[in-house]
């Protein structure tokens, strides 16, 4: 196991960790990495990975249109709004 | 003894109590109850038009299955117009708009929500320390230490510890790893997790959603067939849904076994364990025996991976699923100069420590250099552990563990986040194969704390399940000891 760059970890999980947090988590992260390295162990050259437990089928509605999530519904939540917009600072110059 | 949900219907129905009264009654125990067990309270007026509809029905004779019921829904589910937070600060002024498909499903049977109940930020918890409004407190005391206050368990420990002190009939809790067996354990109360893709996630918080599950906790087996009956419908609007045809899970649930049983233990879960801790199992074995069951042991291959399989999994799962926390649409912004700020500052000041931890691991294992070795790895296991237990399956009926290592511990007691993990070591296995599991109070420790056993059973055989799970509750009588 490499050593853990917890700058781009948090980079890329869109973190901003304090200064004085970043050790315990990356010694947190770097334990836990080590506990679950046994998995290395196990050869699965023959085995394909398991994405849905009971691999059954997707069932297949109709496309039928029904009313839900109205645009007031949908930005009651909102932070900050503009009209029918969420606002946030700008993005573009 | 606590009533059951038959029993308060009948002194619903035979005019004992009224709708408006049993909902005061438990109101008001848990507005005076110090457990911290849930989130928000609903007052009376809240529900004023449910109670009387509810009454109306039971005045004309047609009450629904769970007419005037009061549960407890685990602050995780949304609920239409009503606070969801998911005990986390980022979600801390959340009003969903929409209800999920589970708790509609209990509505439209005629249950009445009492409160929302408190549990760990974002379901990841074995303990409900890591909720944002704090620790809940098991109802239960260590006796040689009674001046202790015990952890109840999690993440649904705001629901086990309600349902455990009487301030609701029921509870619905999400199991990720173990979410439901493993505080009802701790707690003293019967858990049921369903087969995956009984009950539909739609509406649910998402944690990890190839392994989130609702289900009830209940003082008794037959509660839980009574609310599974609720909520086990296929839903278009989740992709994982089964559409297989569901059973009446309640009726004929006490009925004699017809046939023989053949029930596994496997010996390498029993390794290590504590004397009370196998006591449990040997008392279970005592009891069902006579009653035409037969006990095999099974030894599984995979066991001492499954931990390690599901702390990839899991986390990488929530890593993704959390990204839509960004305080732009919804949940609580901080502000920033440029809109990454307020990604950034909204998310690191939202998140407690150990979704922060999780995430990390998450976007760890899924980075590139790393994939392949840890989260494709994990996937490839999982599919390991689902054939180990199905090789089982093919020779018993049953699996039965304890639910869990140990009794309920003191909050504060786990501090390290490894250690804390190992507490779903006999829940997880079960959850990344998918099956269902129940878990029921089955003794207590010498500290007079409660234990659990948990029985495991095939694909989407819960009305086996909950019918050996009966059987197994009478026989081990566990709220007369």
């Amino acid at each position: 196991m490499s050593d853990i760059d917890i700058k781009r970890i948090s980079y890329l999980a869109k973190l901003k960790l304090p200064h004085e947090k970043e050790e315990f988590y990356a010694n947190s992260l770097k334990d836990i990495i080590k506990w679950v390295d046994n998995l290395k162990m196990i050869d699965t050259s023959e085995t394909e990975p398991l994405h849905n437990v009971t691999e059954k089928t997707v069932s297949i509605r109709k496309d039928e249109i029904n009313k839900s999530n109205s645009v007031d519904d949908v930005l009651s939540n909102a932070p900050e709004r503009a009209q029918n917009f969420f606002k946030v600072p700008k993005v573009v110059e | 003894m606590k009533s059951s949900i038959s029993q308060i219907k009948d002194s619903l129905r035979d005019k004992k109590i009224s709708v408006e009264e049993l909902y005061d009654e438990f109101l008001i125990k848990a507005k005076s109850s110090k457990t911290n067990s849930f989130n928000l309270l609903l007052d009376k007026e809240n529900n004023i038009l449910s109670i009387k509809e509810s009454q109306k029905r039971y005045e004309n004779g047609n009450p629904l299955p769970l007419d005037g019921i009061p549960l407890g829904i685990k602050d995780l589910f949304c609920t239409k117009g009503i606070r969801t937070t998911a005990s986390s600060k980022i979600l801390s002024n959340f009003t969903p708009n929409y209800e999920s498909f589970v708790t509609q499903k209990l509505l439209d049977d005629g249950s009445i929500f009492i409160g929302k109940n408190n549990c760990d930020e974002f379901a990841m918890g074995s303990s409900n320390e890591t909720s944002f409004f704090g620790p809940v407190k098991n109802p239960w005391k260590n006796k040689n230490v009674p001046t202790d206050d015990l952890v109840p368990g999690g993440s649904s420990g705001g629901s086990a510890a309600a349902v455990a002190e009487g301030t609701c009939v029921a509870s619905m809790g999400t199991d990720t790893g173990g979410s439901i067996r493993q505080p009802a354990s701790l707690c003293g109360i019967v858990g049921l997790k369903p087969t995956f893709g009984s009950c539909s996630r739609w509406g649910i918080v998402a944690f990890a959603s190839s392994l989130d599950q609702a289900g009830p906790l209940t003082n008794s087996v037959e509660d839980a067939a009574l609310i599974l009956n609720s909520i086990n419908k296929h839903d278009f609007n989740d992709t994982t849904s089964s559409n297989h045809v569901r059973e009446d899970y309640s009726i004929g649930i006490n009925d004699k076994l017809d046939q023989k049983i053949k029930i596994g233990i496997p010996s390498d879960y029993l390794k290590d364990v504590s004397g009370d801790i196998l006591s449990q199992i040997e008392n279970t074995k005592k009891a069902l025996i006579k009653h035409n069951v037969e006990f095999v042991d099974v030894e599984f291959k995979t066991t001492e991976y499954a931990l390690s399989t599901y702390y990839i999994l899991a986390p990488a799962e929530a890593s993704s699923n959390l990204a839509r926390y960004d305080g732009i649409r919804y949940g609580v912004r901080e502000e920033g100069k440029s809109l990454d700020d307020i990604y950034l500052n909204s998310r690191t000041k939202g998140f407690g420590d150990e979704v922060t931890r999780r995430i990390l691991i998450g976007a760890y294992v899924l980075s590139a250099g790393y994939y392949d070795a840890y989260y494709r790895q994990a996937q490839k296991v999982r599919r390991l552990i689902k054939d180990d237990f199905q090789r089982i399956f093919n020779d018993v009926d049953f699996i039965l563990t304890p639910t869990t290592p140990n009794e309920a511990f003191k909050i504060g007691d786990k501090l390290d986040p490894i250690s804390m993990y190992k507490n779903d070591i006999y829940t997880v296995p079960t959850s990344l194969a998918g099956l269902p599991g129940i878990s029921i109070p089955s003794g207590l420790s010498t500290n007079g704390l409660p234990l659990g056993i948990q029985f495991i059973g095939n694909y989407f055989e819960e009305k086996k399940l909950l019918q050996i799970a009966a059987l197994a509750e009478k026989e081990l009588n566990f709220n007369e000891q």
